[in-house]
């Protein structure tokens, strides 16, 4: 194994044990999302028989993947956290100081959220299952599911340490969070945009969120759609180009002032 | 100093940290404002269901986040309270020779006065977004009642929770105890028209007659059937909850 891929998956260990080992950390982005899909799927199971409403078993069945993309998005915010974490208590300056590699501080970061964001859907689908969630495309749908959360989870990451370098302040990451939380909320993530109308209708119709949502439902309320998941795919990497090319010009630039 | 003077001081001090602090309180405006064109947004074709009782999503919807809204400004009084502790401001106040009911009755009158804030911001995006105020200038009063009990009853488990905890550790908890109280209930859903373990825990759970209480004039006429029980549920909950909020205080040792 080179040094540098040693370092990458030393650094990407590291970031998803302290992701772990942090109760305070990792069961509110966890149990949040699950809280909200037991909520509503009793709540709101009912409308599935509305006209309009995609052809679903059950209100679990629509929600499912918005709550593996809610979870990923809060899971990742918290990773960026402890990135600001790392700058403010000087580890990342001694990281730096070290003759580890540049790009495995910010990839490490990433790559643990990717596999974070890939266990986490699978724990979802595991408690879906659990109250008689069906997925119509099997194991290899969970799978793509999963792939696509993961990507986005990295995305996100990204995105959060792209804040957090810049910053340096945890609360500065967490203040971004409302306008991530927004573009999550207002999308057709949790309830169909055919039964929506006016401004908010045209908002979720631009929101990339809700395609790439809509694209990992797919598999799960109609069956294994390679057209539908491409389209998730692709937005979820949209996602990680914007945000890593962001964490790594925040990373440039905190590197030269350093220098 | 007599207690009605401590108690108002604690009040003060509490509501000027608005001010200093709007980072701690600013959530609590701004998520019921957020929640409201969410929800009403996103589910606005519920109102097709049949036997849903609102003409539009946002009478059933903005009610609710309003009540959320005054929970979460309740809170942030307990959190208040909590960062004393950790700052070891709140021991001076346990030091003085201010009465213990004082304190605690101060930062219960803060947490009702806090509730206000959403309170109006909501019924000013009520007016905005045209919802229905069926019953007039009662449809508001009725939302006021519910919102002012909910703020101290929120008020009053948090501060609970910061006497007993005496850190900002608690903050979690602090919410999702209100989360939980306002979601297992009829906030999504009419009693009807829910299903399985939810509609079981909603009918037991004092929270679906305060969120009867504060719709009824979004949704109809206001009447005394649907007034009682929500003034009888708050009164509940207010006593159990200021209750707990006392007996941490007595348990307290600077």
């Amino acid at each position: 194994m080179s040094v540098a891929v040693a370092q990458y998956a030393a650094l990407s260990r590291r970031s998803l044990l302290t992701t772990v080992r942090q109760p305070r950390a990792i069961i509110p982005p966890i149990l949040f999302p699950l809280m909200f899909m037991a909520l509503s799927s009793a709540a709101f199971d009912r409308t599935t028989q509305l006209p309009g409403f995609p052809q679903s078993e059950s209100f679990l069945q629509f929600l499912i993947c918005a709550t593996i993309v809610q979870g990923a998005l809060f899971a990742s915010i918290a990773s960026g956290s402890d990135m600001a974490h790392d700058i403010e208590e000087g580890f990342f300056d001694r990281l730096v100081a070290s003759p580890v590699s540049r790009t495995s501080i910010l990839v490490g970061r990433v790559f643990g959220s990717f596999v974070f964001g890939f266990f986490q859907a699978w724990f979802y689908f595991a408690v879906g299952l659990l109250f008689g969630l069906t997925v119509e495309g099997g194991l290899i749908g969970m799978f793509g599911v999963s792939l696509v959360a993961a990507m986005f989870a990295a995305g996100v990451a990204s995105i959060a340490s792209a804040f957090a370098i810049r910053t340096g302040s945890s609360e500065a990451v967490l203040g971004a969070f409302p306008l991530l939380f927004s573009l999550m909320f207002i999308s057709g993530n949790f309830f169909p945009r055919s039964l929506m109308e006016g401004w908010f209708k045209t908002a979720a119709t631009i929101n990339p969120l809700t395609h790439m949502v809509e694209g990992m439902r797919a598999q799960v309320i109609t069956g294994l759609d390679l057209g539908e998941w491409m389209s998730a795919f692709v937005i979820a990497a949209g996602f990680f180009v914007v945000g890593i090319t962001l964490a790594t010009m925040a990373l440039k630039r905190r590197l030269a002032v350093a220098a | 100093m007599s207690t009605s003077e401590v108690t108002w001081g604690i009040a003060q001090r509490s509501i000027i940290l608005i001010s200093r602090l709007p980072s701690a309180f600013f959530p609590s405006l701004v998520m019921p404002v957020f929640l409201t064109i969410s929800f009403a947004g996103a589910f606005s074709g519920i109102v097709e269901l049949p036997g849903f009782p609102a003409e539009k999503a946002i009478d059933w919807f903005l009610p609710m986040t309003t009540i959320q809204g005054a929970a979460f400004a309740g809170i942030t009084t307990g959190m208040g309270v909590a960062r004393d502790f950790e700052s070891g401001f709140y021991d001076r106040f346990l030091a003085s020779p201010a009465s213990r009911s004082s304190l605690v009755a101060g930062s219960l009158l803060a947490a009702t006065l806090r509730a206000l804030a959403p309170l109006t911001l909501l019924t000013i995006v009520a007016v905005i977004s045209g919802a229905n105020l069926h019953a007039g200038a009662m449809t508001i009063v009725m939302l006021a009642i519910a919102c002012l009990g909910i703020g101290l009853a929120a008020g009053a488990w948090a501060v609970g929770l910061a006497l007993r905890f005496k850190s900002t550790q608690i903050t979690p908890l602090m919410q999702s105890g209100m989360f939980l109280a306002v979601f297992l209930s009829t906030a999504q859903m009419p009693i009807d028209l829910l299903g399985g373990w939810l509609h079981d825990v909603a009918r037991f759970n004092p929270m679906t007659n305060v969120l009867q209480l504060a719709r009824q004039g979004f949704l109809g006429d206001v009447m005394w059937s649907t007034t009682w029980p929500g003034l009888l549920s708050l009164a509940g909950m207010c006593v159990v909850l200021v209750g707990f909020a006392y007996r941490g205080m007595q348990r307290v040792i600077p």
